[in-house]
């Protein structure tokens, strides 16, 4: 690996290397505070260097992209990361967790999400995503004292290692049929109609299993609503956004790149979305918790963006990357919600404990009545451009059914996205008072709220924005 | 058809924004319930003026637009911010801004959280006045959509005890109208740009799109869905009794005297402009549903007890008459449509304002808890009666003008119609004399609570009176400035 390489990787190489050192010297400073700050900086330090650095070179190893899209993505999960490091202050002091330990793995999980997104080749792909999957388990479990945390974290510990199995045996068997791992190579290998393309497409049956689990598509699901439940609030944030994000954002121009191979893919594909839309959909309506229903939502959305992956190019790439990001402002915003009324003995999810708290939190509750409304896609917030954007591409390429599925799954959707805000502002007051917010919490939701608004009243600059990273 | 530029001052912008402004500072004022009260009043009170000057100082005989604006918006999707104001359009701002006063006024004495009530009312404001004046399809069905967050946290939060059923169930109905509608204005995009290589919302550009009948009968099906149930034509209207049940009082005049034009508006604005053909061919079956619903839902409200409900049902049976007339398919019966659309705004929420004093003094919306109230409140009982004989189709009062257009203009075509309509105009009495008997005459049955009508409400009211007496005898200043636009419709519409 040359130096010049080594200067494409800079702002992964910043965090893990950041990471390592938060680890060592978090076991002799104690201090919690000191090493938040530093992981903000560090996180914010590498979507600044990723933003402005040009890359000398294009592929660093034969296995990492440095193209605009790879370095939009790393951008966009160390922000994430700097947010829920920025979000989890308190939340940190609450449950005493250690010195540099969380600030270090949520790094780590930086550092893999960026070169998941970025991977060409299916060595890197195989092992960024399980960097990042491997920092996820500890991350789950990270309340110790918590049962429902260590349950969530073993439940996604047994899931994580048998979608690892079917990844690696899926890049096995293409890497069989092609015999490469670099991942262009590859792809335009399965293109020739040849003995060999029955194994690769074994191989890709494979790797969609994994693809289920990691993303939580129907029937692959089941481990979501408990890890989401279990998970701390912050780390549900993440997991709900940047890492499904980066697997989805990886697989983007890989179903790109099977061209007519990908006809079998996408026939799978469209069923799972149609699955994933009504499952996900009619099991969020009977939630009485908020993360479980959360974890419902978002296996919701993971079928409205599969409609945009497998309809693929330019158009399904836009309407998915922008739908992507809003979404994920909107579900981090409302882990941050959560995060925020979190108190000592646990965190407030049950509606029944939300009873009337829009009267006594009216600025967090407000917030989080937004950014339902922003997930359920009503207008004039950002989640209704993002429907719009993917109904749109699937009128474009033929596919009526998936809208008309999608059209009536977010009907239903509006159920349970109400169901909070009546939960908070239409029934009798009997809850008691949770935590009043800190600055940073609030500096982040606020956040969270303008760019929800501000996407969906004006959402033309991220358009232009995502354009120019797709090839 | 577009005369006006926008290189002047954006009107219509100002107009459109300036009730979210008051959102802001009522929000900003929210320690202070009085402040937000009379901010509230003052920004309504402003917008009013300020469209009375637009109907003073544009020349309303004129063809095409009054008032136009085009910005470039989402560039991508090709969807403009396009602003345009016609005659109809000035009315129905107009109706909005004064009805506006009236909500803010009757909710006078609202104690639970005033500021996020007012700034909600000041929101449903804007977004009712954007679909009155939005001429780009995507733009449209923002502000369409817009409108039901706040009407849904109005019913809700601030509603009677089944406030949250209500509230769901509104917001259930018209959504899954809208979400079709979306659909087919996609799909209408990309046959347009198809077509023409021009991908664009703009109104006036999809009415040129090329289609065949079965698509232009599906997107007008999807549409209509959309439209019909905010209207509510028969069999859609069953959201709109529990709605106004439970809606507190600013609520139901925003609700029927706005929010259901809305759905009559959208028909005449889009629905029939732009699937010509297939308009032509549902005629009869809106003008069946139309006098279905206008027995129907007169009979449904001789049987009810709830006075609040019995109002409502009387908005669908008028509603229904007001879809009559657009079948009908004629200069006169459309002007009609368009004055009952008026009128009906104006004498349903006179009253909900009626129905919401009483229900202050009497603390009941039931009939069986009323009666007698001319014994102790003459004066308020004299203006029930008045708001009452104008719903009914008194000659002299406001209902009274359009209804008598529409039978007119839907004789000279269809002359069943009309006889059968007529008959429904009876039952519309018997309804409601025997609201104005349960409320008004008999034993007084409960000590009133408050005495006969303070100065506030003398000045709520005699506003209302006033125009009911003006619209019945002289209906003409609202004839004129829609007389071009009825004609534009109605050739632009039929080929």
């Amino acid at each position: 690996m040359s130096l010049l390489e080594l200067k494409a990787l800079l702002p992964q190489l910043l965090m893990v290397l950041g990471a390592t050192v938060v680890l060592v010297a978090g076991a002799w400073v104690r201090n919690r505070r000191l090493w938040l700050l530093t992981g903000l900086v560090l996180a914010l330090g590498a979507a600044f260097i990723a933003g402005t650095v040009e890359p000398p070179v294009a592929e660093v190893a034969g296995m990492f992209s440095t193209s605009l899209y790879a370095r939009f993505c790393t951008i966009a999960w160390s922000l994430v990361i700097a947010a829920t490091l920025l979000l989890s202050g308190r939340y940190a002091d609450l449950h005493r967790y250690g010195g540099g330990e969380y600030t270090s793995l949520l790094l780590f999980a930086g550092t893999g999400m960026s070169l998941l997104s970025a991977a060409t080749s299916f060595l890197g792909l195989f092992l960024s995503l399980e960097a990042f999957t491997l920092v996820l388990y500890i991350l789950i479990a990270f309340n110790r004292v918590d049962n429902l945390g260590a349950e969530a974290g073993l439940k996604y510990l047994v899931f994580g290692a048998v979608a690892t199995g079917f990844i690696a045996f899926g890049i096995a068997l293409i890497y069989t049929a092609s015999g490469t791992l670099h991942i262009a190579e590859a792809l335009a290998a399965l293109q020739v109609d040849g003995a060999m393309r029955p194994l690769g497409l074994a191989g890709w049956a494979l790797m969609l299993v994994a693809i289920g689990f990691k993303i939580s598509l129907v029937p692959f699901h089941f481990w979501t609503p408990d890890v989401y439940q279990g998970a701390p609030a912050p780390v549900g944030g993440v997991m709900a956004t940047a890492a499904k994000g980066a697997v989805l954002a990886a697989f983007l121009p890989l179903l790109d790149g099977l061209g007519v191979a990908g006809g079998e893919i996408k026939q799978v594909l469209w069923l799972l979305a149609i699955l994933t839309m009504l499952v996900g959909t009619f099991s969020a309506l009977s939630q009485t918790n908020l993360k479980r229903m959360l974890a419902y939502s978002s296996v919701t959305h993971m079928g409205y963006l599969l409609i945009a992956l497998l309809i693929g190019g330019a158009d399904g790439g836009q309407a998915l990357l922008f739908y992507l990001v809003v979404y994920s402002f909107a579900t981090f915003g409302a882990f941050g919600v959560i995060t925020s009324w979190a108190l000592e003995d646990g965190e407030v999810q049950n509606y029944d404990d939300l009873r009337g708290l829009g009267y006594l939190h009216p600025r967090r509750s407000s917030a989080l009545a937004l950014f339902m409304l922003s997930l359920a896609g009503v207008p004039p917030l950002a989640g209704f451009f993002g429907k719009f954007g993917i109904f749109h591409a699937a009128l474009q390429h033929g596919y009526l059914e998936l809208a008309l599925i999608g059209v009536f799954a977010s009907l239903v959707s509006l159920y349970y996205y109400l169901r909070p805000i009546i939960v908070l502002f239409m029934q009798e007051r009997d809850a008691h008072q949770l935590r009043s917010g800190s600055g940073e919490e609030f500096v982040l939701l606020a956040g969270c709220c303008v760019a929800t608004l501000f996407f969906g009243i004006y959402p033309g600059p991220l358009l232009d924005l995502i354009m120019t990273l797709l090839p | 058809m577009i005369a006006g530029s926008s290189t002047q001052f954006p009107l219509l912008s100002l107009l459109l924004w300036l009730p979210l402004a008051g959102v802001l500072l009522c929000l900003l004022l929210r320690k202070s319930a009085n402040a937000c009260r009379w901010a509230a009043l003052l920004f309504n009170v402003v917008l009013l003026g300020i469209a009375l000057w637009i109907a003073f100082s544009v020349d309303t005989g004129s063809s095409g637009w009054l008032l136009y604006e085009d910005y470039s918006w989402i560039e991508r999707f090709g969807i403009r911010y396009t602003l345009g104001l016609d005659g109809i359009s000035l009315l129905l701002v107009i109706l909005t801004a004064f009805l506006q006063v009236i909500a803010v006024l009757i909710s006078w004495q609202i104690d639970y959280h005033p500021a996020f009530f007012y700034a909600l009312v000041l929101m449903l404001g804007t977004a009712v006045l954007g679909v009155f004046l939005a001429l780009d399809l995507v733009l449209f069905y923002l502000f369409w959509e817009l409108m039901l967050i706040p009407m849904f946290v109005l019913i809700g939060v601030w509603g009677q005890q089944r406030r949250v059923y209500a509230a769901v169930k509104f917001f259930f109905f018209t959504l899954s109208g809208s979400l079709l509608m979306l659909l087919a204005m996609i799909s209408l995009y990309l046959l347009h740009g198809d077509q023409t290589g021009v991908y664009t919302f703009a109104l006036d550009a999809l009415k040129q799109t090329e289609l065949s009948l079965t698509q232009e009968l599906i997107f007008y099906i999807c549409f209509m869905s959309a439209f019909a149930v905010k209207v509510p034509l028969f069999p859609f209207h069953a959201w709109l009794p529990d709605a106004h049940e439970q809606a507190p009082a600013a609520g139901s005049v925003d609700l029927a005297g706005l929010v259901l034009k809305t759905g009559v508006y959208g028909i005449i604005r889009f629905a029939f402009p732009l699937f010509p053909n297939a308009a032509e061919m549902s005629l009869p079956v809106l003008a069946l549903l139309a006098l279905i619903g206008l027995f129907y839902a007169a009979a449904i409200a001789f049987k009810q007890t709830n006075i609040k409900r019995l109002v409502a049902y009387s908005s669908v049976s008028h509603l229904g008459f007001v879809i009559l007339g657009l079948a009908a398919w004629n200069q006169t019966a459309w002007e009609g449509s368009l004055l009952l659309m008026v009128n009906h705004g104006i004498t349903s929420a006179a009253l909900f304002v009626m129905l919401a004093l009483v229900r202050q003094r009497t603390g009941s919306n039931d009939l069986a808890n009323m009666g007698g109230l001319w014994q102790s409140q003459p004066k308020m009982s004299a203006f029930f009666l008045l708001f009452a004989m104008a719903s009914l189709g008194l000659p002299g009062l406001a209902n009274f003008a359009g209804e008598i257009l529409i039978l007119i203009g839907t004789f000279a075509s269809k002359p069943v119609w009309a006889s059968i309509a007529v008959i429904g105009v009876l039952l519309s009495a018997t309804y409601m004399l025997r609201l104005v008997q349960g409320v008004i005459w008999g034993p007084c049955r409960e000590p009133m609570k408050k005495e006969d009508l303070l100065p506030r409400e003398w000045l709520l009211l005699i506003p209302l009176a006033l125009l009911v007496v003006w619209l019945g005898c002289y209906p003409q200043p609202l004839l004129d400035p829609i007389r071009e636009p009825v004609t534009a419709l109605l050739q632009g519409g039929r080929p």
